[in-house]
């Protein structure tokens, strides 16, 4: 499998992996299961109705890492709504990910949406 | 970059290209041209390669038939066989020898060819390996039958490096009539390999493993007259290439001459340096073995240790991906059992009992001439740390 430059990037420098601390003003997402392929984490820190600050973790191949790196880089600062909005096509889009790995990137973003659905709900 | 895939391939030596070069231009002729002077110089170094390769596994000249490489050995080998044994012609007086037998770990190069067969309709037996990688001698006499036209077990596997008893496989073979081929191509030049001692009677080589040029192989096909069984006396394989009868009619084409004479070189290399340099390579694997033992959990070492050759080296990690792990080690060139195609495990370590996780998290080291103990030494620390930073960002 070849990868773009920024998958490759991003699997080499991991930016934004981790874990945050649990809260009441963290929210956390988990999509995927060992059986079905990659299993992405992401926890965002929420304060009024911006996305503050996520962290991501991931069991799965190298667009798994790059995937959910890339949507804690873009939903770090923005708006839930905007956090809300975000698509795996465009995740998928950066990444110039081949199309039989198009759903490690609806991984990445079905955990962010969920991470966010979890914290509005606290 | 680091390169430790040298079961993949080799670089060419500086030795092997220098021995090829004036074969390209200066020395072009054709070894069929028995007219001039330029043909001469051809055939003279295509027989002194003959000489060299057969001096590595212990033939005679006459019993090597050079192939553009080890895939048209295999094909030769089994294919020929096959063809050759089967209908009411063969005077062997057992009747037709519809039947082959080969192992579960073979290359494709000889899974490929025996599916192939099985399709048009022979009759073909693969048989399973324990869990260290090494074939059943009791379950290989039980395969083999009267019907069994010829027996095809490799000598060292290309992936997890383990040495198949190939001495007592040919003499279970014989014992029933039917013929004996193995891929040699990762054994040759790495360990010592004599086709009289071990009785085989066809042999899969390549150059490109041994630093030599990519597109030249071998097959050695004993001649009939020299086998000790009087049953042989009629072995001859049926050609897969026609045409002008090169290569006592087995492989018809113009020979690649500078890929002979490189490929002789190599042998004649490896051959002088094999003891040496099988020694030194083992050490460097028992360093890079250690290395990882000492700073990673969770890590097993696929197939037989002991019966392996030198230069291999090929683990499993628990609780990794072997995508993100073979990608993580982005200036070391290693191959893994997820073979850059999206779960897919190694049909060799599926083989082996291993679950598909443990399949595709996993890393074949191919040490080689090249390779320094500064490299090794940094290739473990690099694996370590990979290791510990993807089992660090799991969630699970």
């Amino acid at each position: 499998m070849r990868y773009s430059d920024e998958v490759l990037r991003r699997v080499r420098e991991r930016p934004r992996v981790g874990a945050l601390p649990a809260g009441v003003d963290v929210g956390t997402g988990v999509a995927g299961t060992l059986a079905e392929g990659p299993v992405t984490r992401i926890d965002v820190r929420v304060a009024g109705d911006r996305v503050v600050e996520a962290r991501f973790k991931v069991f799965g191949c190298s667009a798994a890492i790059a995937s959910a790196s890339l949507v804690a880089e873009w939903i770090e600062g923005a708006s839930l709504d905007e956090a809300q909005a975000l698509t795996a096509e465009r995740v998928s889009a950066t990444l110039q990910l081949a199309p039989e790995r198009e759903h490690v990137a609806r991984r990445a973003v079905a955990a962010a949406h969920d991470a966010i659905a979890n914290a509005r709900r606290k | 970059m680091i390169y430790l895939d040298h079961h993949a391939t080799t670089p060419c030596d500086a030795r092997v290209l220098e021995a090829m070069l004036p074969f390209f231009t200066q020395q072009f002729g054709n070894a069929a041209s028995k007219q001039h002077a330029f043909g001469w110089a051809a055939s003279d170094a295509v027989e002194r390669a003959r000489k060299q390769v057969a001096a590595l596994i212990g033939a005679g000249s006459k019993d090597v038939i050079f192939t553009s490489g080890a895939t048209e050995a295999n094909n030769l080998a089994i294919k020929g066989a096959a063809k050759a044994r089967r209908g009411p012609s063969t005077s062997l007086g057992t009747g037709e020898r519809d039947h082959l037998v080969t192992v579960a770990t073979e290359h494709k190069a000889v899974l490929d060819p025996m599916t192939r067969l099985e399709h048009e309709g022979w009759q073909v037996t693969v048989l399973p390996v324990d869990r260290l990688g090494l074939v059943d001698l009791a379950a290989l006499e039980q395969a083999i039958t009267p019907r069994t036209a010829l027996v095809s077990v490799m000598a060292a596997n290309n992936e997890i490096g383990v040495l198949q008893p190939i001495k007592d496989a040919a003499a279970l073979a014989h014992a029933k009539g039917a013929w004996f081929h193995t891929d040699a191509v990762q054994v040759a030049g790495k360990l010592p390999f004599d086709v009289e001692a071990l009785d085989v009677d066809f042999a899969s080589l390549t150059a490109h493993k041994i630093y030599g040029p990519k597109g030249v192989g071998a097959l050695y096909v004993r001649r009939p007259s020299t086998s000790p069984r009087a049953g042989q006396r009629d072995m001859r394989l049926a050609a897969e290439i026609d045409g002008g009868g090169h290569e006592r009619g087995l492989r018809s084409g113009t020979l690649n001459v500078p890929g002979i004479v490189g490929f002789g070189q190599a042998a004649e290399i490896a051959r002088a340096e094999l003891t040496e340099e099988a020694g030194r390579t083992r050490a460097l694997r028992e360093r890079l073995l250690n290395g990882l033992l000492a700073t990673t959990d969770g890590m097993t070492v696929n197939g037989a240790l002991d019966a392996r050759l030198p230069g291999n080296l090929n683990v499993s990690f628990a609780g990794i991906d072997g995508e993100a792990l073979l990608v993580s080690l982005d200036d070391i060139a290693v191959s893994s059992g997820a073979a850059c195609t999206a779960a897919e495990p190694s049909h060799v370590l599926v083989a082996l009992g291993l679950s598909t996780d443990r399949a595709l998290a996993s890393l074949r080291f191919g040490i080689g001439r090249t390779t320094t103990v500064d490299e090794i030494d940094y290739a473990a620390a690099k694996v370590a740390d990979v290791v510990s930073r993807l089992r660090a960002m799991s969630p699970v």
